[in-house]
């Protein structure tokens, strides 16, 4: 009997991947522990191996289609088997465009609904205009919905029975899906399954049409970028934050740096870097301000007791943020070797889903490019993070003379929603300590 | 039918030959001694000052008309304006008898007799009651303009008034008589007895009788004049005016103290045209016109012919009539022999005439004829005749200054619904006139005892439903309504065929026979025009009155009064005129083609009338006593369906007190959230069962609205439930196509669309001729329409089993076929 195939969901908060391309074609035969296809979330590509071993009878979703968890993607069993049992209801193999006959009619004269019509023609099927405002209202896509009025007209009890269908959804979501150029998913990341705005993913229909007559190259915004993208915008559009910058003395961090570079082979601390010091000292520090190792969500703050450290990692495919978990009971050692773990599982793109959830504060690190200061934009639910930027040669005032001493610009976007601007003031200041003060941080 | 005479064979059977009373015609012989002693040098010379106003108005007209100006005064009128330049003498002469209190009607060329009737009564009043007269009317409002440019004293000031308030009457002008809504072919003056003309040829034939009939019943003083044209001969609500004038029963039944027939005097116009048609030689046969007479009654009507052309001659038959119309014995028929110079209106090019023909009744002039008598006998110097020329020219010329500038003479205005306003006089009088109603047997011991004492409710206590035999009826719940207003409003009267002893061919006025002397509840010849005509004219004279037409069908026969006269007056007359009249019109069923139709949209799209049609007893009482005290014109449709059925949607019956329903509001008669069926009339019996099938079979919770109201209507109720439920089908008895309920349906469509879950929908009957009884279901409206009509149209409905073809592929197909 042939087995089914299922999208699997890589992560708690995954609900749907795209199938990124398959490695068996149907025919093929497949071995248990194969690789069947290869599927991308929101955070990484991964491949799907086979549990079963076989022939591939059916594939049901085509190479680039978003599929959701758990749904059949393709049947394995012995050549011949019959699989329409297995495919899943709504797999575009079925056709949706056909018109489906009303249900349940019944009719002395022939198995019709409603009698069509001769002679007169008619549009295609119709909507009612209190069906309509009620789709309006609801944002109900109408061009998914089968009429259940005389010649298939849709009417308010199609719309009523989508609605009660639909996922619970954020007014701004809703707002966005109704302007146009999202797609919700089935099911949000809120309290009992609401849709976010941060949910909603751009819709894949938008394509430009004129790149005959234009020399530019239009790029789909897919996979990663169309998180990033979407994340991003909802970050600046569902929070409250703003940015604190400050510089740091970053003379002590070199120093400390330089000398980890020319420790011996043994220590295996040469490699340390500076991002690394610099997560240790923010993992440290905050410790004394958890309320900024927090999320904010649906008006509950949770500080965190643990700093699960993101750090953004710029890759080719774009921004991916892993974290740190418990980077605050790791060593300076410890924090290197796994930061150069996930980095590198980010190029890769085999980074687990585990390693890019729950973070609890995050730091973007643009110092390698010179940049001087920016605003980073929060990864909500976080309520904060820091950004770093270059170091550079600074006049400061000791005891009325001008030396100029490296400083490290520290920009702190946090969410105004969740904490107030003297708190992460203060922490800027405390973290500001801590890098003059890292040898000190370093014995505690 | 009455008992009273019988029907004795051997007399019907008899052999012998009718003889006919001779017609007189041009009789008079003109003696100036005579008529010096009748008329007095006074008198004589005043009908020749008031032939000038009339030849100087209607000069000043056709000068507008085809000059666009009058001793310097432009104007451009763009309305009618038929003259009758020619014909002075017969309207001044028929005036100059006449008193205030008598009636004149009119047709669409009667500027002279409105000004010779005028003229007539401002010589008999005395001055201070036409001050009186001119301070009431509109509330003195054009008495202000015309005080602002009259000569002279009160009796001057009225002249001028006259010619003002008719002239801006003719422009259109607020203040006109009225109100500028009439305009030159409908104008009047009802203070003195100028009563309204009638654009429609012998429109005013029979309400002039019907004015009579008001003077008879209610012992006014005074006859009625309906000026006609030889033309209106050819009219058949004319001959039913005849017919209905002349019933023998105004002397053999009704109480001799009345004084036997209305006082009418057909007076025949007889200008020898209608418009281009000429009736004597051409388009009828009577030859002498008052031949007519001769074949209506053994009086010959009595009929005469005179000579239009003197006023004496007329003045002197005007004088005869009114003492035979005064003993009882009307109608009277005069034939006027008189002619116009002019033509039917300023486009009349008279390509039906010679000139010559013209030139030689020019040399006839009535006008100089009789300056000439004037000044042969001694009455009047020629140099005081053309003082009177000079004196209108002046006068006429300040009227019309005043009556073509807007600043002085506005037209009433249009914003704001301001002739809507004028449609409806929406008041309630519990009687027209004060005094005590004529009945035969106190009010406790009519029929009333018997049918307050039915059950009132027409379910038992278990719900079942009760007979007709037990619990009061929808007919006998028109009966209360109808025996408590003929108690309360002397004014009140009814008939129609078979009303009297039979109580109407459905028994609703069973019982107000022995309540009713006859002059208050009788028989009408058969002739539905006269019987709404005589209404109209009843109603607008001031008095209640009842008609009904036996089957809805036969007003076909009575179109014109019911479209053109009941539904207009009192907006013509801006308001002087009501029109307390309710026509009940019984919809058949069972009897055919011709008895079977439902023709309320056909009302209902005139303006102008209030259309109700109630579905149960408590209505039709709670509706007809709304009808009955109000003083607008009411087509009030019954169904035979429901005549013997008791009251079995209203919880408590049909109360025995007094009540009214809230005009224009439809009742809701079964609540749900699902659908909205709407009816009207009976279907509303078939559309329950529809709903009571949708909630058992498929589980729906219809909304049944019984419009009861088809003008004034309130559509909240209607919209309120379309909001709710979201689809709505309408059905009714009445033939689909054309059917009110298209109106209704275009409304919903309008004031609910964003809450419209399917199209609305119309059920009505099938556009063919009623087929024989047995084939009815076939025909009208049936349960199971009702509800294949909403699974092909609205909601299909599970396991639904059609019975009849109500696709919209089906609606083409009819509307292809025409059927």
């Amino acid at each position: 009997m042939a087995q089914a195939v299922v999208m699997p969901k890589p992560g708690n908060n995954v609900e749907s991947c795209v199938l990124v391309s398959w490695k068996k074609r149907i025919g093929d035969q497949v071995e248990a522990g194969e690789t069947l296809c290869e599927i991308e979330t929101d955070k990484a590509v991964m491949a799907v191996d086979s549990a079963f071993s076989g022939s591939m009878l059916a594939q049901f979703f085509a190479e680039g289609e978003e599929v959701p968890v758990f749904t059949n993607i393709a049947a394995i069993g012995q050549p011949g088997e019959i699989v329409d049992a297995l495919r899943p209801a709504g797999a575009p193999h079925e056709s949706s465009s056909e018109p489906s006959a009303p249900p349940e009619v019944q009719s002395r004269e022939s198995a019709h609904g409603p009698t069509s019509h001769v002679g007169v023609e008619y549009r295609e099927p119709a909507i009612s205009p209190r069906a309509r405002r009620l789709a309006d209202q609801n944002l109900v896509d109408v061009s998914t919905l089968a009429g259940s009025g005389p010649q298939g007209r849709i009417i308010e009890r199609d719309v009523r029975a989508a609605v009660e269908q639909q996922q619970l959804m954020t007014p701004l979501a809703k707002r966005m899906v109704a302007q146009g150029g999202y797609d919700a998913p089935s099911h949000g990341t809120g309290p009992r399954g609401r849709i976010l705005a941060a949910d909603l993913a751009p819709s894949a229909a938008q394509t430009p049409e004129q790149q005959e007559t234009d020399d530019y190259e239009s790029i789909p915004v897919q996979g990663v970028r169309r998180v990033i993208a979407q994340r991003l915008l909802t970050s600046l559009q569902t929070t409250a934050q703003l940015t604190l910058t400050r510089s740091a003395d970053a003379e002590a961090l070199l120093t400390y740096r330089e000398r980890l570079k020319a420790s011996g082979e043994p220590l295996g601390l040469r490699d340390v870097t500076l991002g690394d010091l610099i997560h240790f000292v923010v993992s440290r520090v905050l410790k004394g301000h958890l309320d900024l190792n927090a999320l904010f969500e649906e008006d509950i703050v949770h500080r965190f007791n643990s700093v699960n450290l993101a750090f953004a990692v710029d890759t080719p495919r774009g921004l991916i943020a892993p974290v740190v978990h418990s980077a605050d009971s790791l060593s300076l050692s410890q924090i290197s070797t796994e930061c150069k773990r996930l980095t590198a599982a980010c190029h890769d793109g085999t980074i687990a889903p585990a390693d890019l959830s729950t973070g609890t504060f995050t730091v973007t690190n643009l110092g390698s490019l010179e940049i001087e200061s920016f605003t980073p934009i929060l990864n909500p639910p976080q309520v904060a993070i820091l950004g770093v930027g270059g170091i550079f040669l600074k006049p400061v005032d000791e005891d009325g003379e001008v030396h100029f001493r490296k400083q490290m610009s520290l920009s702190l976007t946090f969410d105004h929603q969740a904490v107030d601007g003297a708190p992460a003031a203060r922490f800027l200041q405390d973290l500001a300590r801590g890098f003059a003060q890292v040898d000190l941080l370093l014995a505690v | 039918m009455t008992k009273l005479i019988p029907i004795d064979p051997a007399e019907a059977r008899r052999s012998s030959v009718v003889a006919g009373r001779e017609v007189p015609v041009n009789a008079y012989r003109s003696n100036p001694a005579r008529e010096a002693q009748i008329f007095g040098r006074d008198g004589l010379v005043r009908i020749y000052r008031d032939m000038v106003y009339i030849r100087e108005f209607e000069t000043m007209l056709d000068r507008i008309k085809q000059e666009g100006a009058y001793q310097g005064i432009t104007y451009d009128h763009l309305g009618p304006a038929h003259l009758s330049i020619g014909q002075e003498a017969a309207a001044v002469g028929q005036s100059y008898h006449l008193q205030a209190h008598d009636f004149i009607f009119g047709s669409h060329r009667s500027h002279g007799e409105i000004l010779a009737k005028s003229l007539s009564a401002i010589a008999k009043l005395p001055e201070d009651n036409l001050i009186d007269v001119m301070e009431r009317y509109m509330n003195g409002r054009p008495l202000r303009v015309v005080e602002s440019f009259s000569r002279g004293g009160a009796k001057d000031l009225a002249v001028d008034y006259i010619l003002y308030g008719t002239l801006a009457e003719i422009f259109g002008r607020e203040n006109g008589f009225n109100k500028g809504m009439g305009g030159s072919m409908h104008a009047f003056f009802s203070p003195f007895g100028v009563m309204p003309n009638n654009a429609i040829v012998g429109g005013s034939a029979d309400i002039a009788v019907g004015a009579a009939l008001f003077k008879r019943v209610n012992r006014k003083p005074g006859l009625v004049v309906a000026n006609i044209g030889d033309a209106a001969m050819g009219c058949g609500p004319v001959w039913e005016a005849f017919m209905f004038a002349a019933m023998d029963q105004f002397r053999t039944l009704w109480d001799s103290d009345l004084g036997g027939n209305p006082p009418i005097i057909f007076n025949f116009m007889n200008n020898f045209y209608g418009m281009g048609g000429q009736p004597q030689g051409e388009t009828m046969a009577f030859g002498v016109l008052a031949r007519v007479g001769m074949g209506v009654n053994p009086e010959a009507m009595h009929a005469e012919r005179i000579d239009g052309y003197n006023p004496l001659a007329v003045a002197d038959a005007v004088a005869r009539k009114r003492s035979i119309l005064e003993a009882g014995r009307g109608p009277a028929l005069l034939d006027t022999v008189t002619y116009r110079f002019s033509g039917h209106s300023p486009s009349d090019a008279s390509a039906y005439r010679d000139r010559s023909e013209i030139d030689l009744w020019r040399q006839q002039d009535g006008l100089f004829r009789y300056g000439q008598y004037l000044v042969e006998n001694g009455h009047a110097y020629q140099s005081l005749l053309d003082d009177y020329q000079a004196d209108i020219t002046e006068r006429l010329t300040r009227v019309l200054a005043a009556a073509v500038s807007e600043e002085v003479s506005p037209r009433i205005c249009t914003e704001n619904d301001g002739v809507g306003d004028l449609m409806f006089s929406n008041e309630t009088r519990d009687r027209m006139e004060e005094g005590k109603p004529d009945v035969l047997i106190p009010l406790n011991e009519s029929r009333l005892s018997q049918t307050r004492a039915k059950q009132r409710l027409g379910l038992d206590e278990q719900g079942n439903r009760l007979s007709g035999l037990r619990a009061v009826t929808y007919a006998e719940a028109l009966f209360e309504a109808m025996i408590h207003r003929f108690y309360q409003d002397p004014t009140m009267i009814a008939y129609g065929e078979e009303n009297r002893d039979w109580g109407g061919a459905f028994g609703v006025y069973r019982g107000l026979t022995e309540c009713l002397p006859y002059h208050r509840l009788f028989n009408a010849p058969i002739s539905e025009g006269a019987i709404v005509g005589t209404a109209v004219g009843y109603a607008l004279s001031g008095g209640r009155v009842v008609a009904e037409l036996m089957y809805c069908d036969f007003m076909g026969r009575a179109g014109d009064e019911i479209f053109n006269q009941m539904a207009k007056w009192q907006a013509m007359s801006a308001g002087v005129l009501h029109m307390p009249l309710v026509l009940r019109v019984s919809v058949g069923a069972k009897y055919g083609a011709q008895h079977s139709q439902d023709w309320s949209a056909m009302v209902a799209h005139v303006p102008g009338l209030k259309v109700m049609f109630p579905a149960t007893p408590y209505d039709a009482k709670g509706m007809l006593n709304l009808a009955l005290r109000g003083t607008d014109p009411v087509v009030f449709f019954e169904s035979q369906r429901l005549y013997t059925e008791p009251e079995t949607l209203e919880a408590g019956g049909v109360p025995v007190d007094y009540y009214e329903v809230e005009l224009g509001e439809p009742a809701v008669r079964r609540a749900g959230n699902d659908l909205t069926i709407v009816t009207v009339g009976a279907t509303l019996y078939r559309a329950l069962e529809a709903a009571s099938v949708l909630a058992q079979e498929h589980n729906l919770e219809a909304e049944v609205i019984d419009l009861r109201f088809l003008n004034p209507l309130n559509y909240e109720a209607i919209i309120a439930s379309v909001r709710k439920t979201g689809r709505v089908v309408l059905a009714s008895d009445a033939c689909e196509r054309g059917s009110f309920l298209h109106t209704v349906a275009s409304n919903i469509s309008q004031l609910a669309f964003d809450d419209l879950d399917a199209p609305v929908t119309v059920v009505g009957a099938r556009n063919w001729i009623t087929p024989p009884a047995e084939m009815e279901a076939a025909f009208f409206p049936q349960k199971e329409w009702i509800i294949d009509t909403i699974h092909e149209r609205i909601l299909p409905l599970a396991g639904h089993s059609l019975s009849t073809d109500q696709t919209t592929h089906e609606i083409v197909r009819r509307n292809r076929e025409g059927t």
